[in-house]
């Protein structure tokens, strides 16, 4: 540790050193005085003979490493200075070298930990979905399996090494004086042991929990016991009254842990479990496959054909005419195509926007050391070695690094946490856990710094590589510059536009066919509406009777509540509209199969979300009460199955009814009412028949509220909620909010993220544009001092020089405009399927994004036009 | 040789190169005698040449402190004779190795250039 003691204890070395030379001095004037000298004289003698002690002294300083470090913090300060002296320099390398950096670390780690690596689970890439598809139907298919069907593809093992089924089940959490409605999935034996991945606490679902006498138990995912139950550990081991089942909690699942993205798991023999609620009594399984090493995901599906033409003999009604088998990887299933694609687009955007800003600082630099190179060139002849020169520029460019990297960061991780909380639910996979990727950033600020230190070498390569003299006497001073290099900054610059009006294009798209969507005619009002699910417990309400006793009670007591001006029973959340089902119109005969959405709903329905009525009445309560076999049908339903006939009095037949638990054995209705259209099929859709049927004919189907408020509907949940529990307090009331943001949620929030995407990347382009057009604009006129001086010597007035500047500016602006359109034409046409309302060919937004480039470009030259137009003609020219 | 004043001037690098190789020689050869003093160096180098070399402080104490740094010499306070504190130079075992390197590579040079001066 003599080196840590010799760095610490530098004034000591400093003290030593005075007096080993201060004896030196004494020995000597002994000496004179010892050779006959006088004392006085002897004393000046020697202090004559010294010399200038300060720079020996200096000289011996300068042979201990330690205090070299003084000549690197004098190099730091210089170099520190010299920034702050050019602060505009400064500040738009600092930011354009961050703004590349921090953007593309952000966006790539999104892709990472979105696209490639979502899942904790081991070795996830192996992991495959299975789905049927229905080929009359493009999108018609079923990723759910009966159990029979389950097994059967898991002693399939010569394509699959295991597999592990899921089945959702809505549970409700008696919590003694309310009830909690929480996301259940019955899990097959083995499921903890094929995903491998250890419990956070407690422990995982055991083959001895499936024993036919085993004690009821669970395990609960992480966040639900973060968010629920307050992380606290004492939970584990407690009881919960589930389903009206006692069980107990056995285990916290890791973090990551999400399969269903359910809230618990729980053990259950398949031939035990009945589903609370599902549309016919039929049980669908989730299934997830491990395929084995070297199998590809077609041959797979190949392989299960068999099964499922033996399948489609035993269960007829599951099947459609034609069908095939589709495996696919389990990281494709959970995350939408579209977003991929996006993501995969914007990844490609955001390194071009790295290399362009790491362009634009490379620009930023050079020009800079052409504007110094005198200046080093002085340096150089006043004697300081090129070694001192690259020391000082490398202290500039560290402290550039430096500074580029602190702010990119802190972009980056703004930029993480700011997409990480605008991607809207159901778009990524729930065990996605978005963070900054370290590696990602490593890699930008490496490629940032390396720009850095590259260029900012170039003033003092010039100064050795040319001879000074040369230097020295010309400098830029060629009539336009030196023509080397001058391309390559041109086609930077053309470039950068390009690429910006591409992304402003897209971004423009995007916001017009956002405001398009929010101005799609629902047809129906979803403000001052609150809603929520309400799971009615299986063993108590079975029949449309005991459904009734629920509901009629309920909706009475909420209508006498002031505020409340309507409650409605309701079996879907609009504007998504019920259950499907075969349709039969009487007296009508039709050779291709009929199909209608149908809800089951209480008489205040139509006045709760304002869906006028065109011909006929709406329901009464005693038809609802009484159950009654009347059916309202909407406009579409009634163009397309009536054509020009009157519905009024004719019968529909909803076959769909025959097959629920809680069957409608003779499922014909009487039209008593023609309603308008309503968005049925979420906003983008077409519209698609639909009809209106009492609650009360069956028991079976998902269950929910509808309730029309006088005022903001938030204040109502507690008293919504109250009246519930009042009515029995075994319902659990689900996700209850306002219906404006459940249509935000599932229509407006993916593309929402979407416009927020592009729109940050439009502004990030636009950024990087002006940064880059001035930088090389400041560079060529910079270079071309002397011969715009002389210009303005010989008669030039301001407006020429300035019109030569913008003009050189305005040509390249003009290349890269019409480059960028050309590949945003291109472009709209991949984009078209995410649009809405809007052609991508669209002239206004064509203009506008050409103009506004345009008007930023012109804006940019500018500054460096007008410095220009400054330049004293004197000055210029006594440059020589 | 008496330029050796002027070692550390500029505009001479190939002279002071060679220049400063025999200052660093001949201060490692009287180090080499006994543990010294930096004055009592330059006195006796200037002594044994016969005041041919004035070896100014300003050559000998960097050259002093680059030697120690590079671990040739080494240093250490005691008192002198008349009871004063001095620092006290001494040579290391690489320092001895360098001292018969360059000695060695002196000789040789020293014959050579004789020879020609002679024979040419």
């Amino acid at each position: 540790m003599k080196w840590l003691r010799r760095f610490t204890q530098r004034a000591l070395s400093e003290k030593r050193l005075d007096s080993e030379l201060q004896f030196h001095l004494e020995q000597q004037i002994a000496g004179y005085i010892e050779s006959g000298m006088p004392p006085e004289e002897a004393r000046r003698h020697a202090r004559l003979e010294f010399g200038g002690v300060e720079r020996f002294k200096e000289e011996c300083r300068q042979t201990h490493w330690e205090n070299q470090w003084d000549s690197v913090g004098r190099d730091f300060r210089f170099a520190f200075n010299c920034l702050r002296k050019d602060r505009l320099f400064a500040r738009i390398a600092i930011f354009a070298l961050a703004l590349g950096m921090g953007a593309s670390t952000a966006i790539f780690s999104v892709v990472d930990n979105a696209i490639f690596e979502p899942f904790a689970y081991k070795d996830s890439s192996q992991l495959v979905t299975i789905r049927l598809r229905d080929l009359d139907q493009a999108n018609d298919w079923r990723g759910v399996f009966l159990f029979d069907e389950f097994q059967e593809m898991k002693r399939h093992t010569h394509v699959f090494e295991n597999a592990v089924a899921n089945l959702q089940e809505d549970v409700v959490y008696d919590a003694g004086d309310n009830s909690m409605l929480l996301a259940g999935n019955y899990v097959t034996q083995g499921t903890f042991e094929f995903y491998g991945m250890a419990p956070f606490l407690g422990r995982s679902l055991e083959p001895g929990d499936y024993e036919a006498d085993a004690a009821p138990v669970f395990v609960m995912r992480y966040r639900t016991w973060v968010e629920k139950f307050g992380a606290d550990p004492s939970w584990i081991g407690k009881r919960f009254k589930l389903n009206g089942i006692s069980r107990t909690l056995v285990g916290i699942e890791a973090p990551r842990f999400a399969w269903g993205g359910a809230q618990l798991w729980m053990p259950k023999q398949p031939a035990e479990v009945r589903i609370t609620r599902s549309f016919d009594g039929v049980q669908y399984w989730g299934v997830v496959a491990r395929i084995r090493p070297g199998v590809s995901p077609k041959q797979a599906a190949a392989d299960l054909e068999p099964i499922a033409q033996h399948f489609s003999k035993v269960y007829p009604k599951e099947y459609p005419t034609h069908f095939s088998m589709e495996v696919d990887s389990f990281a494709h299933a959970v995350l939408p195509r579209e977003f991929r694609m996006a993501l995969f687009t914007f990844s490609a955007a955001v390194g071009l926007l790295l290399l362009i800003g790491c362009a634009n600082v490379a620009n930023l630099l050079l020009a800079r050391a052409t504007t110094r190179e005198k200046e080093f060139a002085l340096r150089a002849a006043l004697g300081a070695t090129r070694f001192r020169m690259v020391r000082q520029l490398l202290a500039e460019s560290f402290l550039l690094a430096l500074a580029g990297a602190i702010l990119g960061v802190f972009f980056a991780w703004a930029g993480v946490r700011t997409i990480a909380a605008v991607i809207p639910d159901f778009t990524i996979a729930s065990e996605t856990v978005i963070q900054m990727n370290a590696s990602v950033l490593i890699f930008a600020l490496v490629a940032g710094a390396c720009t850095v230190f590259l260029f900012g070498l170039v003033p003092a390569l010039k100064v050795s590589r040319w001879s000074l003299d040369e230097s020295l006497r010309d400098n830029g001073k060629g009539l336009t510059g030196s023509a080397r290099g001058a391309g390559l900054r041109n086609a930077v610059v053309i470039a950068e536009v390009a690429l910006s009006v591409a992304l402003l294009f897209t971004a423009s798209m995007f916001v017009r066919s956002f405001v398009a969507l929010q101005r799609v005619p629902l047809g129906l009002r979803t403000d001052h509406v609150l809603t929520a699910r309400l799971p009615l417990p299986p063993d108590r309400y079975k029949t449309g009777a005991q459904v009734r006793s629920f509901f009629q009670p309920l909706l009475a007591r909420l209508k006498s509540i002031p505020g409340i001006a309507y409650a409605a029973e309701s079996s879907s959340i609009p504007p998504y509209g019920g259950i499907r089902s075969q349709v039969e119109v009487s007296g009508r005969a039709h050779s291709e199969k009929w199909f209608t959405l149908f809800q089951l709903c209480s008489e205040d329905y139509l006045s709760v979300l304002r869906i006028p009525i065109l011909e006929g009445r709406a329901f009464t309560e005693t038809e609802v009460n009484h159950a009654l076999k009347v059916a309202l049908i909407n406009h579409t339903f009634q163009r397309r199955y009536f054509g020009n006939g009157d519905p009024l009095g004719q019968r529909i037949r909803l076959s769909g009814l025959k097959d629920f638990p809680d069957a409608v054995n003779d499922p014909w209705f009487e039209v008593i009412g023609v309603v308008a259209d309503a968005r049925n099929r979420g906003l983008t859709e077409p519209i698609e028949p639909e009809a209106w049927i009492p609650f009360t004919v069956t028991g079976s189907a998902a269950r929910g509220i509808l309730v029309r408020t006088v005022n903001d509907p938030t204040p109502m949940f507690k008293t919504v909620a109250g009246e519930i529990w009042a009515t029995d307090p075994g319902v659990a009331m689900a996700e209850p909010n306002t219906l404006d943001y459940f249509l935000d949620l599932f229509t407006f929030a993916q593309p929402r993220f979407g416009l927020w995407i592009v729109g940050m990347f439009g502004g990030l382009g636009l950024l990087l544009v002006t940064i880059g057009v001035y930088s090389v604009m400041a560079y060529t006129t910079a270079r071309r001092t002397h011969e715009l001086g002389l210009r303005m010597a010989l008669g030039a007035a301001a407006r020429d020089v300035m019109n030569m500047v913008l003009g050189h500016g305005l040509r390249l602006l003009t290349f890269g405009i019409l480059i960028g359109l050309a590949a945003s034409l291109v472009l709209a046409r991949v984009i078209a399927n995410q649009l809405y309302g809007v052609s991508p060919y669209d002239p206004l937004t064509i203009g506008g994004v050409a103009a506004v480039l345009l008007l930023i470009g012109l804006a940019a030259c500018w500054v460096p036009a007008r410095r220009a137009t400054r330049v004293d003609p004197m000055a210029a020219l006594r440059y020589e | 040789m008496a330029q050796a004043k002027g070692a550390q001037e500029k505009g001479a690098p190939e002279k002071a190169e060679f220049l400063k190789g025999t200052l660093d020689m001949l201060i490692l050869k009287v180090v080499a005698a006994a543990p010294i003093h930096g004055y009592a160096i330059s006195q006796r180098i200037q002594q044994i040449s016969k005041d041919f070399f004035q070896l100014p402080q300003g050559s000998l104490y960097p050259a002093l402190h680059r030697l120690e740094e590079r671990g040739w010499l080494e240093a250490e306070w005691n008192d002198t004779a008349t009871g004063r504190e001095a620092k006290f130079y001494r040579l290391t075992r690489t320092g001895r190795k360098q001292l018969e390197a360059e000695m060695l590579h002196w000789e040789r040079l020293s014959d050579a250039v004789a020879l020609i001066l002679r024979t040419a």
